[in-house]
């Protein structure tokens, strides 16, 4: 007769505002199906949410990555360009330039022990459309081929370059900068050996 | 004084055939009767008047939805919405148990009653109908000796079973088994008479 022990604890008036409550959702058809509905529908919009909030977090990760992976790979430029000026076998060499009037200057950095160079032309002028300033290497056979430098109107007046002097080059003894013809199409070009006009010729 | 409600079984057969044609004045009259003892059974089992008031809107959803299962044959009207009260006050109680710290405030209030001091307020015996039931539940329930009356209420308001009773009394599960059944036995007799759903 265990039925009758659910009349053991002491009644408790329910709050009056309760009553209509409690009736109206009894009767109301399909009430507990409606809670049901609210229920999916919140559980949609959490996950909705959530899977928003992921996504968002993924993108954003993804970006700072990259953009961290950029940052690093700029330090170690600079780092390694900063070791390279610094290196106990790099010498420096500043030559003041005229070209077409305009006074500028180009920076040599050069370390004989890795052979590598480091050239930085400031305030020279730009290059007619079907010429280029070409870098050279001064030999005991002659004047090599190092690099061909293009400035044109638009573009900045500082100008940077790194190369490695080739191994079939030999022992360099000096730098020279001539204007020789650019090649068709706006590529690099350059010449064999110098033709145009010199910028300058040094030993070092 | 006011008299507490007495209802025939006569009575009670027609409340559930107005129930069971959607009479929705009718389970407004069982609200007024029964939400007393349904609320105070599901706070008996909670200790909490929120989930309380919300297994009082949950039970008599379900009396609405369900009374057509209800078979006077086989009991009163009274047992059996309770009977649904205790299960879903059993369930709500199982869920918090989940939720730890819940389950501790819980623990905190039962020592407080084991203290004697959160009994539920007593009404008054007149203010509520069904008022000369509960007496005679309590006098059945202290008529047992208290081991068993103990492993009843266990197994009645915290719906443990006979392995967990056994766990938590430290007693053998074949004296807790013995002392239920005996328990049962002596509650019965003593509640035979009890027939109308409020007298």
């Amino acid at each position: 007769m265990t039925d009758w022990l659910g009349m053991t604890p002491n009644p408790r008036d329910p709050r009056p505002e309760l009553r209509a409550r409690v009736l109206a959702r009894a009767v109301r058809p399909g009430a507990g199906r409606r809670r049901w509905v609210w229920r999916a529908a919140a559980a949609v919009l959490v996950l909705v949410l959530g899977g928003g909030a992921a996504y968002w977090a993924r993108d954003t990760i993804a970006a700072l990555s990259a953009e961290r992976d950029r940052l690093a790979a700029e330090l170690a430029a600079v780092r390694d360009t900063l070791g390279f000026v610094r290196g106990p076998a790099t010498r420096v060499v500043w030559v003041p330039v005229t070209t077409n009037g305009r006074l500028g200057a180009v920076t040599i950095f050069a370390d004989s022990a890795t052979r590598r160079w480091l050239v930085r032309c400031e305030g020279m002028a730009p290059n007619q459309p079907d010429e280029t300033y070409q870098f050279w290497f001064v030999t005991a056979g002659g004047l090599k081929r190092a690099a061909v430098m293009t400035m044109d109107e638009d573009d900045a007046t500082v100008m940077a370059m790194a190369f490695e002097v080739p191994a079939d080059v030999g022992p360099v003894t000096g730098a020279a900068m001539s204007i020789e013809p650019r090649a068709a199409g706006g590529g690099g070009g350059g010449s064999g050996e110098p033709r145009g006009p010199m910028v300058f010729h040094l030993r070092l | 004084m006011t008299q507490p409600k007495r209802l025939s079984q006569e009575d009670e057969r027609t409340l559930v055939l107005r129930l069971k044609a959607r009479d929705e004045g009718a389970l407004a009259e069982l609200y007024d009767a029964l939400a007393p003892w349904v609320l105070g059974l599901a706070t008996r089992i909670l200790r909490d008047d929120g989930e309380a008031e919300e297994v009082l809107g949950d039970v008599f959803v379900q009396v609405w939805g369900r009374i057509h299962q209800h078979e006077p044959t086989r009991g009163p009207l009274v047992p059996w919405v309770l009977s649904i009260a205790r299960h879903r006050a059993l369930d709500a109680l199982r869920r918090r148990r989940r939720w730890w710290r819940k389950a501790e405030r819980w623990g905190a209030a039962q020592r407080l009653e084991d203290n004697g001091a959160a009994a539920a307020p007593d009404p008054g015996e007149a203010s509520v109908p069904g008022w000369p039931v509960h007496q005679e539940v309590h006098a059945a329930l202290a008529a047992l000796p208290g081991d068993q009356r103990r492993v009843v209420l266990l197994a009645y308001f915290e719906g443990l079973t006979h392995s967990e009773i056994a766990r938590r009394t430290g007693q053998p599960l074949g004296t807790v088994k013995t002392r239920l059944r005996i328990a049962h036995g002596k509650l019965a007799e003593a509640l035979r008479h009890v027939k109308d759903w409020m007298r």
